[in-house]
């Protein structure tokens, strides 16, 4: 009988840190995968235990030619099959999903790492994201790209720095109660608007501090959840969809492809109306702006209603963000892994001091490239 | 001789002295030989003496050569051109050099202005072979609506009278002028050869006069667009390609972690630290966080060496750059697969062996480290294995 | 042993490649991959439209470009579509299809395209080679393990489900009957101690076969693309991927069994040795394999019929992949409700 569910049936956080200079990313991963291990007690087995692993790492933060090459050990991966979903980890879930119901494997284990810190800067990575002729020439990387966004998106949704200060100043309220969050410090919306502007309108505290960190899952088909967990948390839907790749060419705040990807997502989860449907919601907010953005773009909100949704306590409504966001640092090519870490261990009642009660269905929410042209969104549920 | 590429091996050799720039070669003393196999090849030498070349063919062996360099005329010839990269003709072993092949590559530029092959003879195309040929260029779907009668008078050789008529979607070409005409054109008939085949820039030709134009001026100019370009028959299209050079290079700060971290410890004591697996006892070097059999965390660290036994090696010819320092090595050098003593049988370690070393490397070698003089905990610390002559000599 | 069982079959249905050279300065990275899904929709007899998701590999460092896949949407036309990105190195272009097996048989996706592209002129190969070792330890050490030649080209396949091809193809359906990835460790030199561990070619076979039911490989298939990076570990990897003893394969290789008409032809397509752009090989292999069965290989087709067709990628520190692809559906583990 072919598994029609995938289960999450465990989560495991390194915590994110701005320069963990200590450590070897090898050495976090087998933090994750000990803890996975301990959970869940699942072995690598040829016959019952985990033969696959989905990786998500990146070349050009490890870098190294072939990142998963360097962590094939502390991923369990001699003699198993492997495979690295680069820069994008919840398409690391998503995939790891259609690998089970392909029927290929039973059992996934879901493993991502990267360290911001290990590079001169991270911003000179995200050129190199730009084409070689154009893009990279006239100095675009994901910081400026955004503010062109950003300035855009305000304009729209009638957003003012004290939204944004708002978004940070709550941001770090709930990363102090998240002991992998990476900025936990509370601070003051004064702070905020005192900060520095990196590259207006965005300012210090409305960009995620350099991360370091490692996050892991354990999949299982329906099938075989049990033997792991008494809680899974079920994969609803997972969707994932790319923009154009020149910046002029797209309506920075029409959240074209976010619009695709969680319309895809909310059929597969037979989500008629994701107002009503949906409790908690985790979206990659890199910069404050962002964070009611996508909230649009996942149809919680109408277009350019982002500052209203902030004004009428939408944020507690949906639950948004509770594990601190990615404002509160997460490397970027992993943000959406530990997205999806927080819905689950959320939906499992595991999240200690920042547990929201009631919960069902949660969204968790990842993007890739210059001001979103990427987006995946994956639906969890109870 | 037989042309690779257009371009003979003689002629790149006959244009050497043209191309030599004795200034950047006051310091060199050096003879190149040549050898290029297969048809249109031969042998050649040149001397570079503090700043004089000269040129030779050889017919017997290249002998008082430096560095000689092997290959077939067509390689030669396209490396020559820049057809052919030279790593990938020196990485197929289609290009051999022995001697320093880094060297050459750093002199050879230097001291010669790169052979560019000779302008080919534009082929000669007349206007009348351009102006036959309109009808088949012609492109209905540009000039839909369209009826007109265009007369051509073309002076001087290659030239004659023509009407082009244009009417319900259809081109002719008929011999002599027809009357009446919606425009009429009158050039020498090189100029209207020479605006088709672009040689003649088509604005400049009309605003200096070369170009007489009679009746409705727009027509004259809306013409182009009816038809498809001329293109010489036989000839390929030059584009202009144009390469963008960058280096890109984002600095990097690597942890080692506590594990990795032992072990360069360890060198700077000049000690071979493994760390042992507790369950299956395999010893690792470098020393890893897991034992990727036995998926357990490795915690216990053993002093293995620091003489072993060389399982396998191979010798480089052709070196890569070192990505770190950018640095080629010299050639040859080995690379051997040693097993020091006390290490588990599978645990191979490569190492670099000494150089003068290499004639009696074998399979089953003792060796022994070579330090840095000062060693700092880096990988740097080990400069590689020389083969042990105390054992040898037993 | 686990039986093999998938949830729905999948079939190759599109393949398309680009010329493959040391030099392509006429195309751009964009230009270079859209020229292979071109080619791969009209050998489908598809449009744009008629794809659910792409899937995109190659290696980054080797073109200096972070995040290629979002700069190459222009030309795979993933535009509004679902895309995943996933790389293993080497063997990335054999992943692809591994992935693109996965997302269709998972019943998520009707049709996706894979591509895998290298523009090795781009940048410094053997530099990205070395790049793989480990920046502590090996690096300095290491010397390009590049083999084969360094190329330029992409390579695409289409992928469709099995009620899809009930609709009809342009061509006839290849099926992927299954696939194997075999990874291992980063270090490469305890695979040269005094003994050696079973090597991961004979994994992935041994365990390939055994749960497909394949007692002879070299008597089931018909033809075998391999990824052979040398001519030297070509041959010594016969031995391991037909789970052959001793010499066996030295014999059968003398006696002609792998040439083009013999037994067991081996890279009709001239396999990696003639060219090799990285994130394209491994897909190379299963492509040329699909196009032997489909009885397409034009100057290289082989002679007799092939049915039962065999494809391998290699990358990493001796990673492997191994599949076998079929002219029909001839296997019955399929679960059905």
């Amino acid at each position: 009988m072919a598994t029609k569910r995938v289960a999450i049936c465990a989560v495991a956080q390194h915590k994110n840190g701005s320069d963990l200079w200590h450590k070897r990313f090898q050495g976090m991963l087998l933090d994750v995968l000990e803890e996975l291990q301990a959970q869940t007690g699942f072995t690598f087995d040829e016959e019952t235990g985990v033969n696959t692993i989905v990786s998500c790492s990146d070349d050009f933060f490890d870098a190294r030619t072939i990142s998963d090459n360097g962590v094939a050990d502390v991923l369990g991966a001699q003699y198993r099959g492997e495979e690295k979903i680069a820069q994008e980890g919840l398409n690391a879930v998503g995939y790891a999903q259609a690998v089970i119901l392909s029927g290929y494997a039973d059992l996934v284990l879901v493993m991502g790492h990267c360290k911001e810190s290990q590079s001169e800067s991270r911003r000179m990575i995200a050129n190199m994201g730009f084409d070689p002729f154009y893009g990279r020439a006239v100095g675009l990387d994901n910081l400026n790209a955004a503010a062109l966004q950003a300035r855009a998106y305000m304009k729209k949704a009638g957003l003012t720095e004290e939204h944004l200060a708002g978004i940070v100043v709550r941001t770090r309220q709930f990363a102090a109660r998240n002991p992998y969050a990476n900025a936990r410090e509370i601070v003051e919306a004064g702070k905020v608007i005192a900060s520095p502007q990196l590259c207006d309108p965005i300012r210090q505290l409305h960009a995620y501090p350099v991360s370091d960190g490692a996050v892991g899952m354990l999949l299982a088909s329906e099938e075989r959840a049990a033997e792991f967990t008494d809680r899974p948390v079920w994969i609803a839907g997972f969707a994932n969809c790319m923009d154009s790749y020149f910046l002029g060419d797209r309506d920075l705040t029409a959240n074209f492809a976010l619009k695709q990807a969680a319309g895809r997502a909310y059929r597969k989860a037979g989500i008629a109306d994701p107002r009503k449907e949906i409790d908690l919601v985790e979206v990659m907010d890199a910069y404050a702006y962002q964070q009611p953005l996508w909230i649009e773009g996942l149809g919680l909100c109408g277009d350019g209603e982002g500052a209203r949704f902030l004004d009428q306590g939408g944020q507690e409504k949906y639950r948004v963000n509770l594990s601190g966001g990615m404002l509160a640092g997460n490397p970027v090519i992993i943000a959406g892994l530990y997205r999806a870490a927080e819905a689950a261990l959320q939906l499992r009642g595991e999240a200690g001091e920042r547990q929201a009660p009631d919960l069902k269905r949660a969204v968790a929410h990842s993007t890739t490239g210059a001001a979103g042209q990427f987006h995946s969104v994956l639906i969890l549920e109870r | 001789m037989t042309e690779y590429f257009g371009t003979t091996v003689a002629d790149i050799f006959a244009t050497m002295p043209k191309r030599f720039k004795p200034e950047e070669a006051k310091e060199v003393d050096i003879a190149i030989g040549y050898e290029a196999t297969g048809e249109g090849g031969g042998k050649w030498k040149a001397t570079i003496k503090h700043g004089t070349l000269k040129v030779e063919t050889v017919d017997g062996d290249l002998t008082g050569c430096k560095t000689t360099i092997h290959t077939d005329a067509e390689t030669f010839v396209g490396v020559t051109l820049g057809k052919i990269g030279a790593l990938d003709a020196l990485s197929s072993q289609k290009l051999r050099v022995a001697g320093d092949p880094k060297f050459l590559m750093l002199l050879l530029p230097k001291i010669f202005t790169p052979y560019a092959a000779p302008e080919k003879k534009p082929v000669s195309v007349t206007a009348r072979d351009i102006i036959t040929t309109i009808a088949e260029r012609f492109r209905p779907e540009k000039a839909e609506g369209v009826a007109m009668t265009i007369g051509y008078d073309l002076t001087g050789e290659g030239g004659g009278r023509w009407t082009i008529v244009i009417r319900d979607g259809k081109c002719a070409v008929r011999g002599g002028l027809a009357d009446p005409l919606t425009v009429k054109m009158t050039m020498e008939a090189k100029t209207y050869a020479g605006m088709m085949l672009g040689t003649i820039e088509a604005v400049t030709a009309f605003t200096s006069g070369q170009v007489k134009i009679e009746g409705d001026m727009a027509a004259a100019g809306a013409t182009a667009k009816f038809f498809r370009k001329y293109v010489v028959p036989g000839a390929t299209e030059a584009e202009e390609l144009i390469s963008l050079r960058v280096t890109n290079a984002i600095e990097q700060r690597f942890a080692t972690g506590p594990v990795m971290g032992h072990w360069f410890a360890g060198l700077r004591e000049k000690k071979f630290l493994a760390n042992r697996c507790p369950k299956c006892g395999r010893t690792q070097i470098p020393p890893r966080e897991i034992c990727a059999w036995c998926r357990v965390r490795v915690h216990e660290f053993v002093e293995v060496g620091p003489k072993g036994v060389v399982t396998h090696f191979d010798i480089v010819y052709f070196a890569s750059p070192d990505p770190l320092t950018g640095a080629v090595r010299d050639t040859p050098y080995a690379t051997a697969y040693v097993v020091f003593d006390g290490s588990t049988e599978r645990e191979a370690v490569t190492m670099d062996l000494k150089k003068e070393d290499i004639p009696r490397l074998k399979e089953g070698a003792r060796v022994r480290p070579v330090w840095a003089e000062v060693t700092t905990g880096s990988s740097r610390d080990l400069i590689g294995v020389a083969l042990d002559e105390q054992e040898e000599s037993l | 042993m686990k039986k093999h069982a998938k949830n729905g079959n999948v079939a190759i249905i599109g393949i398309g490649q680009t010329s493959f050279s040391s030099h392509k300065e006429d195309q751009n990275q964009v230009e270079m991959v859209q020229e292979a899904v071109i080619n791969a929709l009209a050998d489908a007899g598809l449009k744009i439209g008629d794809i659910d998701c792409i899937v995109h590999g190659n290696m980054e460092l080797f073109e200096m470009q972070f995040a290629p896949d979002l700069w190459h949407s222009l030309g795979t036309g993933a535009y509004g579509k679902d895309e995943y990105r996933i790389t293993t190195g080497g063997t990335t272009g054999a992943t692809l299809v591994c992935a693109a097996d996965n997302l269709v048989a998972s019943g998520l996706y009707g049709t996706v395209l894979a591509i895998g592209m290298e523009k090795l002129q781009e940048g410094n190969t053997t530099g990205g080679i070395t790049n793989m070792a480990d920046p502590l330890w090996f690096r300095n050490l290491q010397t390009g393990a590049l083999t084969g030649t360094t190329s330029d080209g992409a390579c695409a396949m289409i992928f469709t489900s099995e009620e899809k091809v009930k609709q009809g193809t342009k061509n006839p359906p290849v099926w992927i009957r299954d696939h194997i990835q075999v990874h291992r460790e980063e270090t490469i030199p305890n695979l040269f101690g005094f003994n050696k561990p079973e090597m991961t070619h004979h994994c992935a076979a041994r365990t390939l076969f055994a749960r497909n039911g394949i007692q002879d490989p070299v008597a089931y298939f018909d033809v075998f693309e391999m990824y052979d990076p040398s001519a030297w570990w070509a041959v010594d990897w016969l031995r391991e991927f037909f789970l052959l003893k001793g010499d066996e394969h030295l014999r059968m290789l003398e006696a002609g069994d792998f040439d083009l008409d013999g037994r067991i032809p081996i890279n009709p397509s001239g396999g990696v040795i003639a060219s090799n752009p990285i994130g394209a090989t491994a897909m190379l292999r299963p492509a040329e394999a699909a196009l032997q069965i489909r009885g397409d290989a034009g100057g290289h087709q082989i002679k007799k019929e092939v049915r039962h067709a065999l494809a391998s990628g290699f990358g990493g520190t001796f990673w492997t992949v191994l599949m076998i692809l079929e002219k029909e559906l001839n296997w019955q583990e399929v679960n059905h409700d």
